[in-house]
């Protein structure tokens, strides 16, 4: 048999081909991996949207969503489904959820590919400036101003869930642009248990402890508070600025974008200490990892006295399925109150919640689509729907209708608690103060650090992040 | 189909003739561009998906390139290699890192050595016992972390409940400075024992069974046996294992995300993890590739290093 002979190394021309071919293959592919690199050298800025609804499509249509995994999820999917295609039949609404540590990333990640798989993302009220500053999501200034009547508001409502530049707390600026419109509203309700420390609720920050210490000594294997520690997503940061409010404290001065010296001045150092050294140790051993889901296994469990939630999440606690406090809701009602957080020095209360943002990135007939479902549910009477459905509207005739304060009893609380809502920094650079606050508190509370050591650290840190502009080089560390 | 074509001929001495090409065959196409062909996709594979990523990371390691804020990828030489390598932040989460690495990877070798030189020992079962002990090593790392977070939970995870019932009291697994360290640990080699028991078994099973007869002729102690029959021979199979261990062990991620997520603060954030916050929360891709760039190239050095001991030793 003969074989071919075996020139070994290919030499000359032939070689030389091979090697161009090669490397003009992995430039081919590194233009097509690019994508399109015009992108790169514009100014990104939101893209408007108009200010009436285009021609909507009469072919079937998905709306997606994006949001975390939680009951109002659910609850959005099935009531926009039930009620929304009852004016466009060929329209299907359809939630997508991400784990809560993964919601920032798997927004964001989309973002920067420009190119996304939702028309409607739902932002935190933080994550605005993010997507404003990158032009990933549209301006609906004119669209607001032609289809929504922005009277029916909160003014500070309206403001955090679409505002960017971030409204002063309590108020809206009606020249700043709006990017977004009100999804779910929320705060914190104080829960505690009825049966042990009585039907009225503390009033005071100083009282809820001293309530809390008395249940937890009356009652072993009762912890006396149960609230958000853990270090993903906000959950330890937001506790620690809710303390920070009542005791009188500011984050940071958003005129001079000063953290360092007003973040971790007296009436912030006095907040830390009382988290840490008053109120960690009434919670349960272990629990500095503990989250919104936790914290309602320890109440439906009857393991805490008092405990902090946010009301979007509380439903569940009234399920009997779920609780071992009573076999039916009245049972769970005897034993469970709900009120609006104690007050101190200030009544400040955290604001939650979500509004509906349309991605820039969306194909036309879907942002058309988007902006037809956001003009129809801010509508008085779809308001009022989605309260009775669960949700937690935004609309202050919804607020204040019976659908929706008597739809749960923990809804009167948000109602009374919406003009003593405080944010969270609104800007591009939010993902990072937050890890920062997230990690520190958390140490902080689990021993890792000394209280006034980890909120000096968060102020030195944040400032750092926020003077960062002009540093060249290892940006994020 | 074509015909076959003989390799006999009729007259018997006469050597066969030499097959014909193949009808219908390109002439051009040669045995080395039929190779190529072959190759092709899977190297174009490799190039759009390893070769590609690395290259462009590379160059963006020089940059102050961010994926969501957009604008030009502006060069800023070696600035972010300088930050990286002077950042305290670094620092820290490299020696937790190198703790990890060396608590679960030396933790891992004596256990995964002892349970293959115990079953290597048996004659009957040694197959069952192999299989059962692979079980953790084939399931996925998020699975492993969720159910070792249940069960290292301190209110209702079984792991307290039967320290309770020994009279130890109440440990905060993953929500203290040193214990959530050693958790990770023990998660760790928890699932990744098999692969060097596995490994190990393998080396064991290859000893030459006349070196143990002739040291039981001289009535050689276990011991003498193990020293220096076993573990010679074992030994390089074994770096091997360690290798591969430490090199996972280096990019740990996944468990730290599912089991601490870090914390509690920082104390168990490890490089990859850091990595992926400078990543995704800021969006800083250039100093995120830099990151990465160095952890490639510090597993290339430590790799290097040990396959040359390793290769003395062979050769000694």
């Amino acid at each position: 048999m003969r074989f071919p002979k075996r020139t070994g190394r290919t030499s000359g021309p032939g070689r030389k081909v091979r090697l161009a071919t090669a490397a003009m293959l992995l430039v081919a592919t590194s233009v097509t991996a690019c994508g399109d690199g015009q992108d790169d050298g514009e100014k990104a800025s939101a893209p408007k949207a108009p200010a009436t609804i285009p021609e909507l499509s009469k072919d079937p249509l998905t709306l997606s969503f994006i949001w975390f995994e939680w009951p109002p999820a659910k609850a959005l999917e099935a009531f926009a489904n039930a009620e929304y295609k009852k004016e466009r039949p060929n329209a299907t609404i359809k939630v997508n959820t991400v784990p809560n540590a993964n919601w920032h990333d798997a927004m964001f990640t989309q973002f920067a590919a420009h190119k996304t798989d939702f028309d409607i993302a739902i932002l935190d009220s933080q994550h605005i400036g993010e997507a404003v500053t990158n032009g990933n999501i549209l301006d609906i200034t004119d669209f607001v101003k032609k289809n929504i009547d922005v009277t029916a508001y909160n003014p500070y409502l309206l403001a955090a869930y679409g505002q960017y530049p971030q409204a002063e707390t309590g108020k809206r600026d009606e020249n700043a642009s709006l990017y977004g419109l009100p999804l779910l509203g929320d705060t914190w309700t104080m829960i505690y248990r009825k049966d042990l420390i009585g039907d009225k609720p503390p009033q005071t920050w100083d009282q809820m402890i001293s309530a809390a210490e008395k249940c937890q000594a009356d009652n072993p294997g009762v912890s006396g508070l149960a609230f958000h520690q853990a270090n993903g997503s906000d959950a330890a940061a937001v506790t620690y600025n809710t303390v920070n409010g009542v005791y009188g404290g500011n984050l940071w001065d958003s005129k001079t974008r000063k953290i360092e010296g007003v973040l971790n001045d007296a009436a912030g150092q006095e907040a830390m200490d009382v988290l840490v050294n008053k109120m960690k140790p009434l919670t349960a051993k272990g629990s500095g990892n503990w989250f919104i889901d936790e914290v309602n296994a320890a109440v439906a469990q009857g393991k805490a006295c008092i405990a902090f939630n946010w009301i979007a999440a509380s439903g569940g606690l009234l399920d009997p399925k779920q609780s071992t406090l009573g076999t039916t809701r009245e049972q769970i009602l005897d034993k469970l109150g709900f009120a609006t957080l104690p007050s101190q020095k200030t009544n400040l209360v955290p604001l939650g919640g979500m509004g509906m943002h349309v991605s820039a990135y969306s194909s036309k007939a879907n942002q058309a689509e988007a902006l037809n479902f956001m003009e129809w549910f801010e509508r008085a009477d779809i308001q009022k729907k989605w309260a009775a459905a669960g949700g937690v509207p935004s609309r202050t005739d919804a607020i204040q209708s019976p659908e929706f304060l008597n739809a749960g009893p923990f809804n009167k609380v948000y109602a009374d608690s919406v003009p003593r809502m405080r944010d969270m920094w609104n800007v591009p650079e939010y993902a990072r103060l937050v890890n920062i606050e997230n990690t520190n508190v958390n140490a902080a509370l689990n021993g890792a650090k000394k209280p006034k050591d980890a909120l000096d650290d968060i102020a030195k840190e944040q400032q750092g992040v926020l003077d960062s502009g002009n540093r060249k080089g290892g940006g994020g560390l | 189909m074509s015909d076959s074509v003989p390799l006999t001929t009729d007259q018997p001495g006469q050597v066969a003739s030499a097959t014909p090409p193949v009808p219908g065959r390109s002439r051009r196409l040669s045995d080395r561009g039929l190779a190529v062909a072959f190759i092709s996709p899977a190297l174009l594979l490799l190039l759009a998906m390893s070769v590609f990523p690395l290259l462009w990371a590379l160059y963006l390691s020089f940059t102050d390139y961010s994926a969501t804020r957009g604008g030009p990828a502006n060069f800023i030489g070696f600035g972010n290699y300088t930050a990286i390598l002077t950042s305290a932040q670094v620092h820290t989460r490299a020696l937790t890192t190198l703790i990890y690495v060396v608590g679960a990877v030396g933790l891992q070798t004596v256990l995964g050595f002892g349970i293959a030189y115990l079953i290597s020992r048996r004659t009957h079962g040694r197959g069952v016992l192999t299989t059962l002990f692979l079980v953790p090593m084939m399931l996925s790392p998020v699975v492993v972390g969720l159910f070792w977070r249940f069960m290292l939970d301190a209110q209702f995870g079984v792991v307290n409940s039967m320290l309770g019932s020994l009279g130890v009291g109440q440990v905060e697994w993953l929500t203290r400075q040193r214990t959530a360290l050693i958790s990770l640990i023990v998660v760790d080699t928890w699932q990744w024992t098999p692969f060097i028991m596995l490994i190990a078994l393998a080396g064991l099973t290859a000893v030459p069974k006349y070196l143990y007869e002739a040291a039981s002729i001289d009535r050689a102690s276990e011991w003498f046996r193990f020293r220096t029959i076993t573990l010679p021979l074992v030994w390089p199979l074994l770096l091997i294992a360690v290798l591969f261990r430490a090199i996972e062990a280096f990019r740990l991620f996944d468990l730290v995300y599912i089991l601490t997520n870090g914390g509690p603060g920082v104390s168990t954030e490890t490089l990859s993890f850091h990595i992926y916050k400078v990543a995704f929360l800021g969006f800083n891709t250039g100093t995120a590739s830099a990151y990465g760039i160095l952890m490639v190239l510090v597993v290339i050095v430590l790799t290097q290093l040990y396959l040359r001991y390793l290769n003395k030793l062979k050769e000694g």
